[in-house]
């Protein structure tokens, strides 16, 4: 549904009675681009700043740390959803800035008084969503308030959400490219060419360690209430993570959604070589946390003949580790040190 | 004639082809509530989370304040409000003018399973055919529409009376809810489906799209239901009579019941199932006018009153958690139905 | 409150009523009635069989046989003897609880249309066990297990009572109604406690839509003793059931102690009901549809009808959830739903078929 313009049904204005006529004239928003501004086209949506904004809210793991990591820290007016502690090196800068574990509600976000809102995770911005939505992008737009998705999640058109992820776009070089455009949106183009440097090497490194060696396959499960496991699809930025480590996702051929609910079954007729859990969704977890999901998927007995449990291969990672972002570096070192140790020591 | 008829004042078309019947103490009592109701609005747009106060909302409406203040009152704040006494009204006239007909309090759209039918037929033109908007707002006529036709013909040859009727919309609704619940779990949709919007109906995030369908669903219903307003009475007294003295024989309820169920459709494309309003409202128009049947007019501004102000006992307590107005209305609204089948069993009307 | 166009109430407790069964089932006589019997065991087994051989895990008959008898520890004997072997004990145990739970409702009440869903024993069960998780912080299922006895208990007391308020005692209708408001109500209840408590949203999801993966094998060995006993006070109250349908006064007057057979009659449903939900959480339909095949197939005879309930109930549960792990795969589909489904119709269909002047 194209976003409507304000009052453009009149019967909307007519119901309201005299007393609301008055509100239909709404202030002109300010959409004119300037000489000097700064525009980059994120998800397909051009992106414009006169000067760096100085009011950013950050909502999900891997918008947050990429505020933190871009030395836009002082910025931030809010967070919100942390999947786990943010990376130790941003963990004083987070604990400075206001945090709200629930996402935030439109009114409950414009009371910030943001200029721009990094999320990263795309149903923040669905459309006419109940649910943890602020509205799409275009709506925030009218307001003066830019926003950024992270484009490994962009979504194929403005207000949709994860299922409409474009698969090529699942890359670490679109991380890059974000910060890169958020590094010249913010006036920080040395803060991320610093970042993408260090995360290049880094990735590199261990590219280098695991080459030629076997690539085990992983699969990266959390144990569900209902006696199944969710699983980590093909269209999910673990899966990158995986390969850049040295291994191949188990799942990698469901792309229908990012994550899929399968039964015990498809577990174990997929028999990983490595499980990894995905624990998540408190500002306080740690991978230490992660140890019950470890408990959980070797404790079941229906599991006892897949190649990870038999091997002791279940390992502890959390669902920030997988989230397309500056931690994946992190993730790919990590990872790697599971799933290849003799190659890459922890 | 009662006395309240005769402080009745009536209109009359040419060649009195309509009738129109102002009872006084109704239209005193529609006035009032729709007054209360439409305070409860403007209560809505002041409060929230964005702190604004009331001299804000009335900068924001005098043109002034910021664009976000106009964003936060004018169009997210005003089209909630809106949708909420729409689809309240719309609500509570579809149960209105069914349990007229149908002379059974407990035959109203959320009862019988047409608000499940409307929700499921919009979740499917969303998952199945990826539809939007206006085509979302024509799944849920196609979905009540037909489901209403199923309940009525699979407790065919009774009327619209007998608690047949009732009991086959439960197991309709209940069916209904599984299929809403495969559709949500299943469709391979890249819309968003928050399961709350289409399981017990919510006001968060509406648009203009949303008071639109609304408004213009009682902007044709309204006058429909004025010119049948006398065929509705007529139908209180039982079908032989009105058979008679409206010279026809063919369905006398069909086009009443046609109005009542696209009501409830369009109210739940624009804010899902929000349970217990159709039901709740004409009652309480019965106990406050005691000795007539629930009158549209009246049960209008109850419905749009309860749904306004229940959204607003969702969305304030628990910041910054909102939940759906249907929640509330279900928790709140159960009650009273279960209060109405212990007084009819306690006079023993129901078995 | 209802106008005169209303069916006029028909006094179940004055006035004993045409059975609303023909009185002879499709089966007659001791023989027939024996082989229906085995029949129906064996069908039974067959759904067992069908539940042990269908999942994502490709299984082939006898490598599912020779896994079942014959484990040696393989991928297969686990697949079979972890996976499937558990999901169909629940989908049996569950089975039996609600089919039996809703021939003893449906005999006490002399109500065709109670069951432990439409009655909102079963919602009021996983509404308990929601509170028991959110509010009392309750982990482990032995706690659950209370919980949802507790919670059947009061919803199937707080449903009877309302119906049975007024002349007519407990109507049809007014039973079904205030069991569908009760449900619509702790429904609603149930929907804003996960909503204001996601951190623990999964854990609840279940409690909404029944399911027959979730309880592992210790879990089963708590709720299999209550099933027990349960059937136990249900069998002990058979012959009384027979009596009591043909209406109070008959039945006092063949010397049937109504007091003591509706207490433990009701005890047998809380326990049934309360034991199958605790593992399965809710699960609609099953309870009603079930024992009104048994009464088509054998007979208002209630001594005839619960052994065929015993065996055609936990069949219908497990099929249903075969049907619904070969549906989406590779996802799987909860057997609340399919339930739902393909119960709705058998209930709109009983009904359909009541004269007016019963409902």
């Amino acid at each position: 549904m194209a976003p409507v313009s304000s009052c453009s049904p009149r019967a909307a204005c007519a119901m309201a009675g005299v007393v609301l006529l008055a509100g239909c004239g709404a202030p002109a928003p300010e959409q004119s681009v300037g000489e000097d501004a700064v525009t980059r086209t994120n998800c397909g949506i051009d992106v414009a700043v006169e000067a760096p904004p100085e009011r950013v809210y950050a909502a999900y793991q891997p918008g947050i740390e990429v505020a933190h990591a871009l030395g836009l820290s002082d910025r931030l007016v809010g967070t919100a959803f942390l999947d786990a502690e943010v990376l130790p090196e941003y963990a004083d800068e987070q604990a400075a800035a206001d945090y709200v574990p629930t996402l935030p509600s439109r009114e409950g976000l414009l009371e910030t008084d943001p200029d721009f809102v990094i999320s990263g995770f795309n149903g923040f911005f669905a459309e006419n969503s109940p649910d943890r939505s602020v509205g799409t992008r275009a709506s925030l737009r009218e307001l003066g308030v830019q926003s950024w998705i992270l484009s490994p999640l962009c979504p194929s058109e403005d207000g949709l959400t994860d299922r409409a992820i474009d698969p090529e776009s699942v890359r670490v070089d679109s991380v890059y490219r974000d910060l890169r455009d958020l590094g010249a949106l913010f006036g920080a183009e040395d803060e991320a060419e610093r970042v993408i440097a260090d995360m290049r090497e880094r990735i590199a490194a261990v590219e280098a360690k695991v080459e030629g060696a076997e690539r085990p396959s992983v699969a990266i499960v959390s144990p569900g209430e209902d006696g199944g496991y969710r699983v980590a699809s093909g269209v999910d930025f673990g899966t990158r993570i995986i390969e850049h480590a040295g291994g191949v996702n188990a799942f990698a051929d469901l792309t229908g959604k990012r994550n899929v609910d399968v039964g015990v079954e498809e577990l174990v007729e997929r028999d990983p070589d490595v499980i990894l859990t995905d624990a998540c969704c408190d500002a306080e977890m740690t991978t230490q946390d992660a140890r019950d999901e470890v408990r959980a998927i070797k404790s079941d007995p229906a599991l006892e003949g897949v190649a990870a449990v038999a091997e002791g291969e279940v390992h502890p990672f959390l669902f920030a580790d997988r989230a397309a972002g500056v931690r994946a570096a992190h993730s790919i070192e990590l990872v790697a040190s599971r799933i290849h140790p003799d190659l890459v020591e922890q | 004639m009662t006395p309240q008829d005769r402080e009745a004042l009536v209109l009359r078309s040419p060649r009195a082809r309509v009738v129109f019947v102002l009872g006084r103490r109704s239209t005193v009592l529609a006035a009032a509530v729709w007054l209360l109701a439409g305070g409860a609005a403007v209560l809505s747009l002041t409060l929230g989370q964005y702190d604004i106060g009331v001299g804000g909302v009335l900068r924001v409406l005098a043109g002034g304040g910021s664009l976000i203040e106009y964003d936060v009152v004018v169009r997210n704040r005003l089209p909630r409000a809106l949708t909420g006494l729409g689809a309240g009204a719309a609500f509570a006239l579809s149960g209105a003018v069914l349990q007229r007909i149908s002379a059974n309090p407990l035959v109203s759209p959320d009862v019988i399973g047409v608000n499940s039918g409307a929700a499921f037929g919009a979740l499917t033109v969303l998952t199945v055919y990826g539809g939007t908007g206006l085509h979302t707002a024509a799944g849920a006529l196609a979905g009540a529409a037909a489901t209403a036709g199923a309940i009525f013909a699979l407790s065919a040859g009774r009327g619209l009376s007998g608690y047949r009727l009732v009991l086959v919309g439960i197991g309709v609704a209940a069916m209904l809810t599984s299929a809403v619940s495969f559709l949500l779990t299943r469709a391979d949709y890249h819309r968003v489906l928050a399961a709350s919007a289409w399981l017990t109906g919510s006001l968060a995030n509406r648009s203009g799209l949303h008071v639109a369908i609304v408004a213009a669903t009682l902007a044709v219903a309204a006058p429909v239901l004025v010119v049948l307003a006398r065929r509705i009475r007529l139908l209180e007294l039982g079908d032989d009579l009105a058979g008679m003295l409206s010279g026809r024989t063919a369905s006398p309820r069909l086009a009443p019941a046609a109005v009542a169920v696209a009501l409830a459709a369009m109210a739940t494309a624009a804010a899902g199932p929000i349970g217990f309003v159709a039901l709740v409202a004409p009652q309480i128009v019965r106990r406050l006018l005691p000795g007539r049947g629930a009158l549209l007019a009246p049960a209008a501004a109850v419905g749009a009153l309860l749904v306004v102000a229940a959204d607003l006992a969702a969305r304030l307590p628990f910041t910054p958690v909102e939940l759906p107005v249907g929640v509330m209305t279900g928790v709140l609204g159960a009650p009273v139905l279960l209060y109405l089948l212990a007084r009819a069993n306690r006079i023993g009307h129901t078995g | 409150m209802t106008s005169a166009t209303a069916p006029p109430g028909t006094g179940c407790a004055t006035a004993p009523r045409a059975p609303d069964e023909p009185r002879r089932g499709l089966l007659s006589g001791r023989a027939g009635r024996a082989a229906g019997l085995a029949s129906a065991g064996l069908v039974l087994a067959a759904a067992c069989a069908l539940s042990l051989v269908t999942g994502n895990y490709a299984l082939s008959f006898t490598d599912a046989v020779s896994a079942l008898v014959a484990p040696a520890g393989s991928e297969a004997d686990r697949i079979v003897w972890q996976v499937r072997v558990p999901r169909t004990a629940t989908g049996v145990l569950a089975g039996v609880g609600l089919g039996i739970a809703g021939a003893v409702m449906q005999g006490l009440t002399r109500n065709p249309l109670a069951g432990p869903g439409i009655l909102g024993v079963n919602a009021g069960a996983a509404f308990a066990v929601v509170v028991a998780m959110s509010v009392f912080q309750v982990g482990a299922l032995t706690g659950y297990l209370w919980f949802s006895f507790a919670g059947a208990a009061l919803a199937a007391v707080f449903v009877y009572a309302l119906g049975s308020l007024g002349a007519g005692g407990a109507a049809p209708v007014k039973l079904a109604l205030a069991g569908a408001a009760l449900s619509a109500m702790v429904g609603s209840a149930t929907t804003a406690i996960t909503l204001l408590d996601p951190s623990a949203l999964d854990g609840f999801r279940f409690w909404t839509v029944g399911s027959l993966t979730r309880a592992d094998t210790g879990q089963l060995l708590v709720a299999a003793p209550a099933v027990l006993v349960g059937l136990c006070l249900a069998a002990a109250v058979r012959r009384e059931l027979n009596t009591v349908a043909l209406g109070e006064d008959m039945a006092r007057g063949l010397g049937t102690r109504l007091a003591s057979t509706r207490a433990l009659g009701a005890a047998a449903v809380v326990l049934l009901a309360g034991a199958a939900t605790a593992i399965a959480g809710p699960i609609t339909f099953v309870g009603l549809v079930v024992p009104h095949i048994a009464r088509a197939l054998t007979g208002p005879d209630y001594r005839w009808i619960m052994p065929w309930c015993l065996l055609l109930a936990p069949a219908v549960l497990v099929l249903a959830d075969v049907l619904g792990r070969v549906l989406i795969r590779p996802e799987q589909l909860q057997v609340g739903i399919v339930t739902g489904l393909i119960g709705a119709p058998f209930f709109i269909h009983l009904v359909r078929r009541r004269k007016v002047a019963q409902l």
